[in-house]
């Protein structure tokens, strides 16, 4: 029977995801960068949309939170995936309202406006059955590919509105969204850029071979040595894992130490980020709970008397951090629960 | 009526009690017309700010006259307004009802295992949110600061009714303590437009020493207590809070009371908990602008 092929192809292709996902954690799997991760993430949302049998809004979100908290479940250091899902019941949530009729203004967020002037206790239970539901929700889950495969290119454009000529900007380890800015500033400025090589794994030696291909005059680092350096840079620009609901940032280890120095000497520290990375999590005081801690055999070779402890991340607290620049421009960091209330729905905010 | 009403249940938070009074005095009003109304509300709102002069019942009492203007604008007929006005005033407390429940679940999450709290003078949403925290099988230790002048010793009572160790400091002890503690919780009688709060005179004190040592500073509080006040400094918070109803009838040269309340600024405080979510104190001049919109 089709529908019964379609739906068998649909759970292989879920399971092999998630696979793939527990695989890319392990560092066995392929690396992969958090855009792709994002995109394959929404194709595969699109395709249950498509493929997955349900009647209403309501059956539509059901399935597709099980499968994201399977997914959030499988890898939760990477948090893209769990923002995509986000991003995707949001849309259904507005399609729904949109077929209604009603304005999706008022139904969204709590506030004083609603308790005051709400008739019942109304539930929201996305029971109605509409037929163009489906055709509606897939066409906005290909928009939010489009933006996703523009992310890079849009953070690039504003590269020169803050790069200007023989200045000398600070970056580490290897950020493709970094790479991709700096690289888009060379075509027309002059600048130098110091790469902290961010050990054990060394991505800023990448990072620095791949600027220098394009011209860019490039120092490698080490890491010890940023402080020391602080005092000649102008500017501080790095990209970073996941952007938290209060502005902070989980980034790679040592960005903590490099937002120190660089509010040490009041130089300005810059985020790229593109939307998909803001995660409705706020960071809670133990760090340890949300890190990954990784295999230290590349630090240190004898063990038998000693306790390595390698963590992957590091939180970086919202007022060392001077801007974010995403796809949609430039934002303080106070400005943060705005643009998420934007992008997700107080409700999935818990999966 | 009025006064009965505001010291009838110690559970219930002042600007509740005060919306209540007023949606009795609203069900037996007389007035013909709506201005009329609004205007024995207005009078009825001072009454009960003379009787108790807190924040909250001021913020409770704008918050009503706000929803008794929105409702005016959409049902221009006096007695069919006046129907909705008290269903929704009925459903409104309904909703606020719950809101320290919703508070107390958002904030317990953040309360670890072996963690030490402090907490400053007596709350009754702090100790729902160190409630619901216990009841996770959670485990960690209060202090409390004593809060002259009207000392609060009733918080550690209940607290250890709950099981939970909890031990007394001195207000003056607060800086001596810090450096033990991993985070603070404090309620707030008022949230301003800015962000800050306004809570219990040594609120400030415990901020400013809790962003020294660098420990997180968060807050509780329910929604119907955000004010619309803009305070810049200690000085700006109107007088008429400052000090108790009785104080204020009775003492001429007020220069020489103690006030009771103090102001927070936003820059010293982490995250506010409340029953429209967690906000970072700069979401909070949106949700007042939401309202008043």
């Amino acid at each position: 029977m089709p529908g019964a092929d379609k739906e068998t192809d649909l759970t292989e292709r879920i399971e092999a995801f998630l696979a793939d996902l527990k695989r890319g954690g392990s560092g066995t799997g392929p690396l992969r960068g958090s855009g792709e991760m994002a995109r394959e993430t929404t194709y595969l949302l699109r395709r249950i949309t498509a493929q997955a049998r349900w009647s209403s809004a309501g059956d539509l979100m059901e399935i597709i939170r099980n499968e994201g908290r399977r997914m959030t479940a499988a890898q939760p250091s990477e948090t893209t995936v769990g923002n995509m899902v986000r991003r995707v019941l949001k849309i259904i949530r507005e399609e729904y309202a949109r077929s209604r009729g009603s304005s999706e203004e008022t139904e969204q967020q709590e506030s004083l406006h609603k308790l005051l002037t709400a008739g019942e206790l109304s539930e929201e239970t996305f029971r109605e059955h509409f037929v163009h539901l489906k055709a509606n929700v897939i066409e906005a889950i290909n928009e939010l590919l489009t933006e996703l495969d523009g992310t890079t290119d849009n953070i690039a454009m504003q590269a020169l509105e803050h790069i200007h000529s023989n200045e000398v900007i600070m970056t580490v380890g290897r950020s493709r969204t970094v790479e991709a800015f700096l690289k888009d500033a060379a075509r027309k400025r002059k600048f130098h850029v110091i790469v902290a090589e961010c050990a054990p794994f060394c991505q800023g030696h990448e990072m620095a071979t791949g600027l220098s291909k394009v011209g860019i005059e490039t120092t490698v680092i080490a890491d010890a040595a940023i402080f020391a350096v602080m005092s000649r840079v102008n500017k501080v620009i790095i990209g970073t894992q996941t952007v938290l609901a209060n502005g902070g940032l989980r980034a790679v280890n040592g960005t903590h130490s490099v937002a120190l120095a660089a509010r040490h000497h009041s130089t300005p520290l810059i985020i790229c980020a593109p939307m998909f990375k803001l995660s409705p999590q706020v960071f809670t005081t133990c760090s340890l709970s949300l890190n990954d801690v990784n295999s230290c055999f590349p630090v240190l070779k004898i063990l038998s008397k000693v306790n390595v402890h390698c963590p992957v991340f590091d939180y970086v607290p919202p007022e060392l951090i001077t801007l974010f620049i995403s796809n949609i421009g430039g934002n303080a960091p106070s400005y943060i629960y705005r643009l998420m209330s934007e992008l997700y729905h107080p409700e999935d905010h818990k999966l | 009526l009025d006064e009965t009403q505001v010291r009838q249940d110690p559970e219930v938070p002042s600007a509740v009690a005060a919306i209540r009074t007023l949606l009795e005095f609203l069900k037996r009003d007389q007035s013909e017309t709506i201005l009329g109304l609004r205007e024995n509300l207005t009078q009825t709102i001072r009454r009960l700010e003379e009787a108790d002069s807190s924040v909250a019942v001021s913020s409770g009492g704008e918050l009503f006259l706000r929803f008794i203007s929105l409702t005016s604008l959409e049902h221009p007929d006096l007695s069919q307004c006046k129907k909705v006005m008290v269903e929704r005033g009925e459903l409104f407390l309904k909703k606020i009802s719950l809101s320290r429940s919703k508070v107390a679940k958002l904030c317990h999450t953040f309360i670890k295992d072996g963690a030490k709290i402090l907490t400053h003078s007596s709350s009754r949403v702090v100790l729902k949110v160190l409630e619901s925290a216990a009841a996770d099988k959670k485990r960690f230790t209060v202090y409390v600061t004593e809060s002259q002048p009207d000392s609060a010793g009733q918080m550690a009572d209940k607290l250890q009714n709950l099981n939970i160790p909890v031990t007394v400091v001195l207000d003056a002890a607060v800086g001596y303590i810090m450096e033990k503690v991993d985070l603070v919780i404090v309620g707030a009688e008022g949230v301003v437009e800015s962000g800050g709060i306004i809570n219990k005179i040594g609120t400030y004190q415990l901020a400013v020493c809790s962003k020294a040592h660098n420990k997180p500073f968060y807050v509780v509080a329910e929604s119907f207590k955000f004010v619309r006040l803009y305070p810049l400094n200690q000085q700006d918070v109107p007088e008429r809070f400052k000090y108790k109803a009785d104080t204020l009838k009775a003492v001429e040269d007020l220069a020489e009371e103690h006030p009771m309340i103090d102001y927070t600024p936003p820059s010293l405080i982490t995250l506010l908990f409340t029953d429209l979510g967690v906000l970072t104190p700069s979401a909070v001049s949106d949700e007042l602008i939401k309202l008043y919109l």
